[in-house]
């Protein structure tokens, strides 16, 4: 049995390592109460001035025992020792306190603490600037805020989305009884408390509820509750954000508590809950007081005492002195001496307390020092004696001689702070209530509503009280029940408690700079004489005294020392604490994994990779694939030990030469019907469709309002009222978006549908010379001669037996057959078309040798020779904007701007390269002189640019100021390597400037 | 289909390589019924149809010509033997048939149909998907935000269906009669999808199964 455990208290024993030594703990135990059981008194240092630090409370609020869990990829940094449960093997250690806790080299600097006051990053290490990020490593690094692991983390993570009529937020005995009131009714209600049990402050409780002891009333109600189908019971889960809409986030812990890595499903679950009605049910933390050296181990929070006491079976100490400054505390006098353990003396800062508790106290033969304060702690690494002295009634100076208490103890309670942070999060403004010394939450901006000791009611039976109505009442305004309690009121022992002391600062003999620290943020070394520096140097905002001294900047993000601090602020600047105000809460509640906010949107689930119809015959060829959107489409085929540019190069040269095949499904594809349809169309592109015929298609470039270039793409009217439209790749849900806009906003008396067939075909562009004799070989029911069918035309027939749509179209500059069918039939009519090209080696291709080929030929393409500032005129595409169209178009009005009428607007051109295998880097900026000094007057720069097979020479495409009128001029691109390439203007039309070859 | 026509569904390739549990452990080797079992159903004519629901002659056009009533209530469907009829948005509506061949209904439709419609053969940009198992309603709350705890059962000619986000995919989702789901999801995103549900469907035992 360890030295602090209590005989009554048993069970299955643990093994743990913390700091590399062993230690025993047993089953129920987290990794607080099982070092507390075994002795370990220091358990960490604080950021600043290395203190020594000892475990201080009992769950979110510790501020001392922060612990790294593990080693390797599943190590866990910042975890508080109070919120770990205990597991076989558990592997701990402090985050702070280098070498170890014991001696830290760090403590030494301690010793001048006073060298180190708030701001002092900020003053000493302000110059020279460039040296701030070493000064930061060095910071760090003394610091010590655990590790990060630097490989991957091995758990899994997953999200789910929730609804429900009532959220309840913890399960202490308002939660409970609210979730109950609620799930009555029938009402959808998820129950969420960050504990591994349900009960809350209950489950340390010595008290009778409904005439059985508290821990036994919970297990029943537990019970109770676990039978309505309709509830949802969450332990282990800490609700971390209170967002718009009554959206809740909660961090459900699924299997932490059973090691460190999850053999089986999700480590945490990030559970996404959309609540019609909540109820904030997260109780209250205990203030600690603020005296000197209150940080020496061995200085604990009353309630934590009496918790490790009763429901752990954990006596952290012998000798106890209580300090409190209200009725509440003496709850913990009682639980040590029950024990057997010795209370020295209960120092209480009133005059004359006299509630049921304290006469209970007394009546145990126990001192009652009243009018009294602990002024200081002392001792190194544990505390060994209390100083108490005579306080005024305002509880400001002291009045008389100092008494000495040997003790290894001291249990304080300076009241109860009201866990007001969710409903802080909503936008609600915590209000100050002098009557309960602390802030209660605002006025509700949301669906949600506290309860019980988080409102501020400290009684059980209030808070039992409360919590059922709370329940009953959001039960009700989400449409269930008449908001009438349905179960009896519960019946508890009541005591009657007098009223506490408002104290945030126990005066000392010496003034609070002179005195021993008195720490107000243990964590950051935050002291009342810092916060009071602060204002004197001419802090006012509690938002920057926050910032300044670093209060609640720490893990716990001052759950313990806010309040305290604020008083002293609020007392230094001789105003209100109303006045003063809190600072804001924000998500998260407490630290969040990032691994839970990922979810499964990693690794392969991180984005969608869309195939299509084709594709696995891609694979099986060896295609090189590239993202287009989040298509994978096949970038080139290289053959055995081939380059890419000789990959490129051969699948070029063979669609120059013979026939190639190109798997164009992947373009976007909308279809349009409707009467207006042709109207519809004609004012979405810049040309007009009106008269377009069915069996015909035409090239069309739309613009934004602005008359940018948006997309491109051929339209084809493939019978009355009846339009196809292509659309690039990576813009079809935009354009199809875009066209909706306009059609439901602008002009909804045009009668016109439109529908996404993106995915129904499975698109095989044959092209090249040869083309005509490959379709032919498959097709018996096209005419294909050039008169019937030519191009720009496209036919229904059939190919290979399957019903096919085929267009001729063409990106290449040669013979072009896109031929279209369902794409069920897709590889079908992919290995078809491959076996009819075979005796023409008939050469897939990708989109590598797509890109040369539409080069060589000056086809732009929208996103990549455009950038969303390029008129139509820019490209040299004037051909393609319908001077008379009836009615306007989107963008027109702007081609008429100043701005898109000037003549040294960036133009599209060609650049050839004087060292013709030279090739220009796509981005690199054109100058027109060389020699020119730094800062250049950039010209333009290059958008396109590629080594072409079928001409024998590199080519560019690239926009240049006055562009258009340059041909003939040589330009340069100057190189991050120094060298420039000079390069010759010319039409951006390289092969068959004349479009013989697709006319055939 | 004959003369050595191959066609191949959304799902062929990825039920082939995988075809086995994959799982959580107990169910791994076992033949026990999956936690989530996704079945894909056999190619059928899926159809968009735009139309006014507010013209009397056009809605009784459909039901005529498709034995089904057009659901006109927002997020159901109705359901008379082998075709589905599903509410998409006010003026439209996605047909599946099951036995039929989406150029026959395509020009019955036209045929009894008046005014200002559309109707479009999207039989190869889509599938259909079956979910069943104890798993699947956390699956969709995985994959989706919408609340399907708070839809009525469906019947068997009548349901639910909504379209929303699947993952980061969309899909059609509706309610079976037998307390299953289907999902109606576009062709270039099923391996997402397949891969998404595997891995969702992990901590049940999950399998794909040959449709």
């Amino acid at each position: 049995m360890s030295q602090n455990r209590l005989e009554s208290h048993s069970g299955v024993a643990i093994d743990f390592t913390f700091n590399g030594k062993a230690y025993q703990g047993i089953a129920g135990d987290t990794l607080a109460s099982a070092l507390l059981a075994n002795g370990v008194n220091v358990v960490g240092r604080s950021f600043k001035y290395a203190r020594p630090r000892g475990i201080f409370g009992h769950g979110a609020e510790e501020p001392n025992a922060i612990v790294q869990l593990g080693s390797g990829a599943g190590t866990i940094p910042n975890l508080k020792a109070t919120q770990v449960e205990l597991y076989q093997g558990l592997q701990a250690s402090s985050v702070n306190g280098w070498p170890s806790v014991n001696f830290d080299v760090m403590g030494l600097i301690g010793a001048f603490g006073r060298l180190m006051p708030p701001g002092f990053y900020y003053k000493t290490f302000m110059y020279p600037k460039k040296l701030w990020m070493t000064y930061e490593h060095f910071i760090r690094k003394a610091a010590g805020l655990g590790a990060t692991p630097v490989e991957a983390d091995p758990d899994c993570y997953d999200k789910l989305n929730q609804h429900c009529d009532v959220l309840v937020v913890g399960a202490g005995p308002a939660g409970l009884v609210a979730a109950r009131e609620a799930a009555r009714t029938g009402a959808r209600v998820i129950i969420a408390d960050e504990q591994s049990q349900f009960g809350g402050t209950l489950l340390a409780s010595k008290q009778q509820v409904d005439g059985i002891a508290a821990p036994l009333w919970v297990a029943s109600l537990v019970a109770e509750l676990m039978a309505y189908s309709n509830i949802q019971m969450l332990p282990r889960s800490t609700v971390f954000g209170y967002y718009d809409h009554n959206f809740l986030t909660i961090l459900e812990r699924r299997t932490d508590h059973l090691g460190l890595i999850s053999t089986r499903g999700a480590r945490q679950r990030l559970q996404r809950v959309r609540a019609a009605q909540v109820v904030l049910a997260t109780g209250a933390f205990e203030r600690p007081l603020v005296f000197a050296h209150n940080d020496i181990p061995g200085v604990m929070l009353a309630s934590s005492v009496s918790t490790y006491v009763n429901r752990y079976g954990v006596a952290p100490g012998n000798k106890l002195v209580v300090f409190t400054t209200n009725d509440n505390a003496y709850q913990t006098a009682l639980d040590w001496q029950r024990i057997g353990r010795e209370v020295v003396a209960v120092v209480d800062t009133r005059s004359n307390p006299c509630g049921d508790t304290v006469a209970a106290v007394k009546a145990m033969g126990i001192e009652v020092i009243a009018g009294h304060g602990l002024i200081e702690a002392q001792g190194s690494k544990r505390v060994k004696r209390a100083l108490v002295a005579p306080i005024n009634e305002a509880g400001t100076q002291v009045t008389g001689a100092v008494r000495r208490l040997a003790c290894d103890l001291i249990a304080c309670s300076g009241g109860w702070s009201p866990a007001v942070h969710l409903s802080s999060h909503t936008g609600a403004k915590p209000e100050w209530d002098a009557s309960i010394v602390g802030f209660r939450p605002g006025d509700s901006k949301q669906q949600e509503r506290s309860a019980g000791a988080s409102r501020g009611t400290f009684d059980l039976m209030g808070c039992l009280s409360e919590g059922a109505s709370a329940g009953a009442q959001a039960a009700m305004l989400s449409g269930y029940g008449d908001g009438n309690l349905q179960f009896p009121a519960i019946a508890v022992d009541e005591y009657s408690e007098q009223p506490q002391q408002a104290l945030f600062l126990v005066p000392h003999t010496k003034t609070t700079s002179r005195a021993p620290s008195q720490f107000v943020d243990f964590q950051l070394d935050v002291s009342a004489s810092g916060i009071e520096l602060a204002v004197r140097e001419g802090f006012e905002s509690v938002e920057h005294v926050k910032r300044y001294t670093a209060l609640g900047f720490g893990t716990d993000q001052g759950k313990l020392g806010n309040i305290n601090g604020m008083a002293i602020l609020a007392n230094a600047l001789d105003q209100s604490i109303a006045e003063t105000g809190t600072t804001i809460f924000r998500p998260s509640y407490t630290p969040t994994t990032f691994g839970a906010i990922a979810g499964r949107d990693v690794n392969n689930l991180f984005d969608p990779e869309r195939y299509t119809a084709v594709h696995r015959w891609h694979v099986e060829q060896g295609a090189q694939f590239e993202d287009v959107g989040q298509w994978k489409r096949p970038w080139y085929f290289p053959k055995q030990g081939e380059t890419m540019q000789q990959a490129v190069d051969r699948e070029g040269l063979a669609v120059r030469n013979s026939v190639g095949i190109l798997d164009a499904s992947t373009l976007g594809k909308i279809d349009i019907q409707g009467p207006d349809a042709a109207e519809f169309i004609t004012r979405m592109y810049t040309n007009s469709y009106l008269k377009l015929a069915p069996g015909k298609c035409r090239y069309g470039v739309m613009l934004k309002e602005d008359g940018m270039i948006f997309d491109d793409g051929v339209c084809a009217c493939l019978g009355d009222n009846h339009y196809l439209m292509f659309t690039t790749t990576g813009g079809a849900a935009g354009v199809l978006a875009w066209l909706e806009l306009w059609q439901q906003t602008e002009w909804p008396e045009l009668q016109v549908y439109f529908t996404s067939v993106t995915d129904h075909w499975t698109t095989a562009t044959v092209t090249g010379p040869n083309a005509r004799k490959v379709i032919a070989k498959v097709c018996s029911d096209i005419d294909l001669s050039s008169d019937t069918f030519s191009f720009m035309d496209w036919r229904d027939g059939t190919v290979s037996g399957v019903k096919a749509r085929v267009f001729r179209i063409s990106f290449t500059g040669e013979l072009s057959y896109e031929v279209n069918v369902p794409a069920h039939y897709g590889r079908h009519i992919w290995e078809a078309l491959i076996a009819a090209g075979e005796e023409f080696n008939i050469t897939p291709y990708g989109t590598e040798t797509m890109h040369i080929l539409r080069a060589e030929k000056g086809f732009i393409i929208v996103g990549q020779d455009t950038d969303g500032s390029m008129t139509p005129a820019d490209m040299n595409m004037d051909w393609v904007v319908g001077k008379n169209k009836a009615f306007s178009f989107i963008g027109r009005r702007s081609l008429q701007r100043s701005d898109t009428v000037r003549s040294n607007r960036k133009q599209l051109v060609g650049l050839k390269p004087l060292n013709d295998k030279e090739v220009l880097p796509e981005g690199a900026q054109v100058v027109f002189d060389a020699k020119q000094k730094i800062p250049m007057a950039m010209q333009g720069h290059v958008t396109s640019s590629y080594y072409s097979a079928s001409l024998g020479h590199s080519i560019a495409l690239a926009v240049v100021k006055g562009g258009h009128k340059r041909l003939g001029q040589v330009v340069y691109c100057p190189l991050a390597d120094g060298r420039s390439i000079a390069s010759e203007i010319v039409s951006s039309v390289f092969y068959d400037p004349k479009g013989e070859r697709h006319h055939v | 289909m004959s003369n050595g026509i191959k066609l191949e569904s959304p799902l062929f390739y990825f039920q082939s390589s995988f075809n086995k549990s994959t799982s959580a452990d107990e169910l791994f080797n076992a033949e026990a019924e999956c936690g989530l079992v996704v079945k894909e159903a056999p190619l059928s004519a899926h159809l968009i149809l735009r139309g006014d629901s507010n013209d009397i002659a056009f809605c009784a056009a459909v039901a005529e010509t498709l034995g089904v009533v057009l659901p006109l209530k927002s997020c159901t469907y109705h359901q008379e033997g082998n075709t589905s009829i599903y509410w998409l948005g006010p003026s439209e509506w996605l047909v599946i048939e099951s036995a039929g061949q989406a150029q026959i209904i395509e020009a019955a439709l036209r045929k009894a149909l008046k005014g200002h419609i559309a109707i479009v053969d999207v039989s190869g940009g889509q599938t259909c998907i079956n979910l069943r198992g104890v798993g699947v309603a956390t699956v969709l709350k995985k994959s989706t935000v919408y609340d399907f705890e708070a839809w009525d059962l469906a019947t068997s000619n009548a349901g639910r269906a909504v379209q929303t986000t699947f993952a980061k995919a969309s899909a059609v989702i509706s309610n079976r009669s037998d307390g299953s789901y289907d999902l109606v999801i576009r062709r270039s995103f099923v391996d997402y999808i397949a891969q998404w549900l595997l891995d969702a469907g992990e901590e049940f035992g999950c399998r794909i199964e040959q449709g």
